[in-house]
């Protein structure tokens, strides 16, 4: 009675093996074979094809990609992976530094009081260097305060304002977002800003020195 | 009296037998003639997936010994006009195995494919079936990811201090700061996605540090070919059971490193354009 209920068991997982097997492996390796798909096209042709058609395609190809190439910009230029914190500067269409950053910690900070939000991440997209400084000045917005509990100040007030924070230099691109330096070094190549992108002292000053007004920032 | 129960005990041992091997029978017949049917029908949906192909597809035939360069130009064509858009577009070469970011034109990223995989259906299309489904731009509709794509802290800002908290701050003698350094990044995790795109193809991506962890991943049942598989299976057991074709969607399953996969899948915006050449 026992035998017989362990020879039906194993007759029942065996089959269930070989069902799954083959559901799982057998079939979709079918399904990819060409021995059970037939090809598309019924008649291929070939040979009809001459010279001057393959010669009047590689001229569009050409300038196809004369066209794509244009969009690679002349001017230096930099890319920032925000996923990686690493950047990339671009002089001549070459790379000629790279080398770790800080970008975007993406957090939204609720004030207690007002319910209001702020967003720190960085934005992806093309954008522009706008302006150009040494010696910047940070003009604290309300968030800076509204994270350390502190009461907003009215504009222009003198607590608005710290120097030596963003470092030796600060190149603006647009919308509050700037690349700058920083005091807190050892962040560096973290997620950890409200946006704008750090950089080392060095790096800072070789993009600085070779970015221009109008130079494209891509950021992903 | 004896007799007859011994003839008894004899025929119910033979009944028994017969009715084991009647069971092996029947047993065996109905798991064949069900795979036959699941391999039969998975297999017509597949060939139905590629007859509605062949009818989408227009034009005139493609000549063979054109084809190369024809795919060449419909790949740069194709980059040209996602580069017009001003948002990252994935363009994905599988014939010289990378796969690309691209922001108005500019390869921003690039990273080497370890290893892929396509189904049949693209291994039979014709140069019409092709043209007509990555001569342009493809567009994502949707993602399933293994990992957050935009993982976002929520942060309560303490209350706002009175002057007189301020100024007793200020009177506090210096102390280290406490503050922990964060550390970076997401712990180690499976890194997959899979992306639908409108011509009706699945778009699989994952980050593997090297091939030997992908396949140890799929055995494991942790990977994502794995998991698609076991999906693809559940929603096709119902309608084979109602001996209906299960529904097929030709895939490519792309393993890149898992730093790359992340950084693709957190920059590509909702609904980004994809070009792909096979």
């Amino acid at each position: 009675m026992i035998r017989n209920f362990f020879i039906y068991l194993l007759i029942l997982v065996v089959g269930a093996a070989f069902f799954t097997a083959m559901v799982l492996f057998a079939i979709p390796a079918l399904e990819e074979s060409a021995i059970v798909l037939p090809a598309m096209t019924e008649v291929p042709v070939a040979g009809s094809g001459n010279d001057a058609d393959r010669k009047s395609i590689q001229q569009d190809i050409d300038k196809l990609q004369a066209k794509l190439d244009k969009y690679i910009p002349i001017q230096p230029y930099i890319v920032i992976n925000t996923s990686d914190n690493h950047f990339y500067l671009y002089k001549d269409r070459l790379l000629v530094r790279d080398g770790m950053c800080s970008t975007g910690k993406n957090e939204k900070l609720v004030s207690a009081e007002s319910k209001k939000e702020y967003t720190f991440h960085t934005p992806q997209g093309v954008r522009k260097v706008q302006r150009k400084q040494p010696n910047p000045v940070w003009a604290k917005p309300n968030w800076a305060f509204v994270e350390e509990g502190l009461p907003i100040p009215p504009p222009g007030d003198a607590s608005r304002f710290e120097s030596g924070t963003l470092g030796a230099y600060k190149l603006e691109i647009g919308d509050g977002f700037m690349i700058h330096g920083t005091i807190y070094k050892r962040f560096m190549g973290l997620s950890v800003t409200h946006g704008c992108v750090r950089l080392g002292d060095d790096d800072l000053e070789v993009v600085y020195n070779t970015l221009v007004i109008g130079s494209k920032v891509y950021i992903y | 009296m004896k007799e007859n129960s011994a003839d008894d005990f004899d025929s119910l041992f033979v009944k028994k037998r017969y009715g084991l091997k009647i069971f092996l029978i029947v047993f065996c017949l109905a798991v064949l003639s069900l795979t036959g049917v699941y391999a039969y029908l998975s297999i017509g949906a597949v060939r139905d997936r590629m007859q509605l192909a062949k009818t989408q597809a227009e034009g005139s035939v493609v000549d063979a010994s054109l084809i190369d360069l024809m795919k060449e130009k419909a790949w740069v064509e194709s980059r040209l006009k996602m580069a017009a858009g001003d948002s990252i577009g994935l363009s994905i070469d599988l014939e010289q195995h990378t796969i690309q970011m691209e922001l108005k034109g500019l390869v921003v990223m690039k990273s080497k494919i370890q290893d892929c995989s396509t189904s049949g259906f693209f291994k039979r299309m014709d140069g019409n079936v092709y043209f007509t489904m990555f001569g342009t731009p493809m567009t994502i509709l949707r993602y399933v990811s293994s990992i957050e794509k935009n993982p976002f802290k929520v942060i309560h800002a303490p209350k706002t201090k009175t002057a007189a908290e301020i100024k007793a701050e200020e009177n506090a003698p210096l102390t280290a700061s406490k503050t922990p350094v964060p550390k970076d990044s997401l712990p180690k995790e499976n890194v997959f996605w899979t992306m639908k795109l409108d011509r009706d193809i699945d778009l699989n991506i994952q980050g593997i540090d090297s091939l030997a962890i992908s396949q140890s991943k799929y055995k494991f049942g942790k990977g994502i070919e794995f998991k698609r598989d076991l999906n693809n299976i559940v929603k096709s057991i119902p309608r084979i059971l109602k001996l209906q074709k299960p529904n097929y969607t030709p895939e490519i399953l792309i393993s890149i490193p898992e730093n790359d996969a992340k950084a693709i899948l957190r920059a590509l915006p909702k609904k980004p354009l994809v070009t792909i050449r096979i």
